[in-house]
């Protein structure tokens, strides 16, 4: 139990405001259930925290936060990547300021508490009437790290049982088939982060992500000036005549599966087969003929593995939950191993047209979170989610609904109110 | 009453030109831009631009590789045309309805002038009420570098850099023109 938890936001009980079809919109503004989710879902449970790519050098580090608190994800000297707390084990300073850097040790501004790379307390000066023994002082960090292709999740508690369990055979999936893109299996993470700023809860960020529905109508002012985009075929032709699908992989990863409806080949990279010759032949030759073409027609997923992480197809986005009604959207370019510069400058470009504040999708995204975030405000109210209840079947353990259904949030919501349990 | 007649410039080589006259062609050109982005003007700002342009809003200084590192604009001819077209359509609910706005230009400073371009230098104050949801009053503040050519008798932009002082930060939406 964490002491600095509010007594209420322990015991809240929030099983009433989720139904099978229904979620009340005070979830998404009450103090209270926010301190909750911090306890339950980012202490409690495994959240993303960064990729293996991101820190490539030994001592390097990036600033993260897993619910609130903030973190280092470092390279050890070791070449094991570890996540600290960014917060001196002495009188609680932040060690590292910046969003990254490349330290040999870090050393608080303080009183000079220095500690190594792995976090183990190096140096107090004044040695002689220092008090608790340095080799019992560290950084904090948090009970579990682990990693999944490169993918790297913490969970502070450790009661959350193994990261594959909460990942699930579908989690694995998606992540397994975002690192297959490249010939290499390995994902470059060096493009940097954007953050978008918006006065809105965290939830409504996973779920617009994840959103077939709103497409036509939200951004139709991007298909009007941009024709010819995947999305004509995969998502606005028509609830009839879009095949695509979307997936509640269990355990509140999901999925909206735009591939199945793509009409070509490339579809999702904008580009002819002939164009990017040299990654046809080096994905070939690193996956089978198969798998390759398996990929090349799917490209990237498009899914949130639970809580935080957006596989938004050639991007990744970390949502941050800042307080009930502020959330940052970070997001950074999914460049490939093994590809020419040309190739990952091409995703870039992409990325930068679609995502972050001056993009031309997310910030229209943003706006529909922070008007539900105005219109919750007082009393709240319930949404309705019952979109595609009556047509959505199951494959596996999966269900699967037409894109544009809410067997997604459903999908969310089930496991949200499952972990939420106090 | 008439508006005066638009800072023309006279004949000859810029770097020629009466410093005078320049410093307030220029002048002129930064606030006339100015006006015509808080009032959402796109067509006339768009104009404003000549036909192979660069319009960039770094995430951080402007001193990196483009093609390694992420940008929050960075639009070429084609991509600043999809993007004005988007807010024209009125279906761009980030900027519907569109965001009042007023910014202060000043410190103009000539950085370099050549024959027929010169570089300017200039810091902005801007302050933008987000009507579209939150009603929050926003402030954005930056340095901007332009390029400007002459075009005939005005000044015409091939580059507008905005480095924002809180660039390295997370940033609300930034769907007007900057
Ligand atoms: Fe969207």
């Amino acid at each position: 139990m964490n002491p600095a938890l509010s007594a209420v936001a322990a015991s809240l009980d929030v099983s009433e405001r989720i139904t099978p079809d229904r979620v009340h919109g005070s979830l998404y503004t009450d103090p209270d259930v926010f301190d909750a989710e911090l306890q339950r879902i980012f202490h409690r449970g495994w959240s993303f925290v960064g990729h293996e790519s991101e820190v490539p050098g030994v001592g390097d580090w990036v600033s993260r936060r897993v619910g609130r608190d903030p973190v280092l994800l470092v390279r050890t000297r070791a070449g094991e990547v570890t996540v600290l707390a960014n917060r001196c084990a002495h009188r609680g300073v932040q060690l590292c300021t910046g969003s990254s850097g490349t330290n040999g040790s870090f050393s608080c501004m303080f009183h000079g508490w220095t500690y190594a790379l792995t976090g183990e307390l190096r140096a107090v000066p004044q040695p002689i009437g220092q008090g608790t023994a340095a080799a019992e002082l560290a950084l904090d960090r948090p009970r579990a790290v682990d990693r999944y292709r490169g993918f790297v999740f913490a969970n502070p508690s450790g009661g959350a049982g193994p990261l594959a369990e909460h990942l699930g055979v579908g989690g694995r999936e998606l992540l397994d088939w975002a690192a297959d893109l490249s010939p290499t299996g390995e994902l470059d993470l060096s493009a940097g982060w954007l953050g978008q700023r918006s006065p809105s809860n965290w939830k409504m960020w996973a779920e617009s992500d994840n959103d077939g529905y709103h497409l036509g109508r939200l951004h139709a002012s991007l298909w009007r000036v941009a024709p010819g985009t995947q999305y004509e075929s995969a998502a606005l032709a028509g609830e009839e005549r879009v095949v695509s699908t979307c997936r509640d992989r269990g355990n509140g990863h999901i999925e909206l599966e735009f591939w199945k409806g793509y009409d070509k080949d490339l579809a999702w990279l904008g580009t002819g087969r002939e164009k990017v010759a040299d990654y046809v032949a080096a994905l070939t030759a690193a996956r089978g003929a198969e798998r390759a073409e398996e990929l090349l027609w799917k490209g990237p997923p498009h899914a949130l593995i639970f809580p935080n992480l957006f596989l938004g197809e050639m991007n990744l986005a970390i949502i941050e939950p800042v307080s009930a009604g502020q959330t940052i959207h970070h997001h950074t370019p999914l460049l490939l191993g093994g590809v020419s510069p040309g190739f990952n400058t091409r995703v870039l470009r992409q990325s930068e047209a679609a995502m972050g504040p001056a993009g031309f999708l997310l910030p229209d995204d943003a706006t529909a979170s922070e008007r539900m975030q105005v219109a919750f405000a007082g009393t709240g109210g319930w949404m309705d989610l019952s979109r595609g209840l009556q047509r959505e079947v199951f494959e596996g353990t999966d269900r699967v609904g037409h894109v544009s259904d809410e067997t997604v949030n459903r999908g969310f919501w089930r496991h949200y109110r499952a972990v939420m349990t106090p | 009453m008439s508006s005066p007649a638009r800072s023309a410039l006279p004949d000859g080589a810029l770097h020629q030109l009466d410093p005078l006259l320049l410093d307030a062609a220029v002048a002129a050109f930064l606030n006339r831009e100015s006006r015509l982005a808080d009032e959402s003007r796109y067509e006339e700002w768009l104009a404003l631009w000549t036909d192979d342009i660069h319009y960039w809003v770094p995430s951080g200084a402007g001193n990196y590789d483009r093609d390694r590192r992420i940008s929050f604009i960075n639009d070429n001819r084609n991509r600043l045309t999809t993007r004005i077209r988007q807010l024209q359509t009125g279906l761009r609910y980030a900027q519907t309805p569109v965001s009042p706005m007023r910014r202060v230009v000043s410190n103009i400073e000539l950085l370099s002038v050549g024959a027929d371009e010169l570089e300017v230098g200039s810091n902005f104050v801007l302050y933008e009420l987000s009507l579209q949801a939150s009603n929050e009053l926003r402030i954005w503040a930056g340095r901007s570098t332009h390029v400007l050519h002459r075009r005939d008798s005005e000044l015409a932009m091939s580059r507008k850099v905005v480095e924002l002082v809180n660039a390295s930060q997370p940033l609300p939406n930034m769907a007007f023109l900057l």
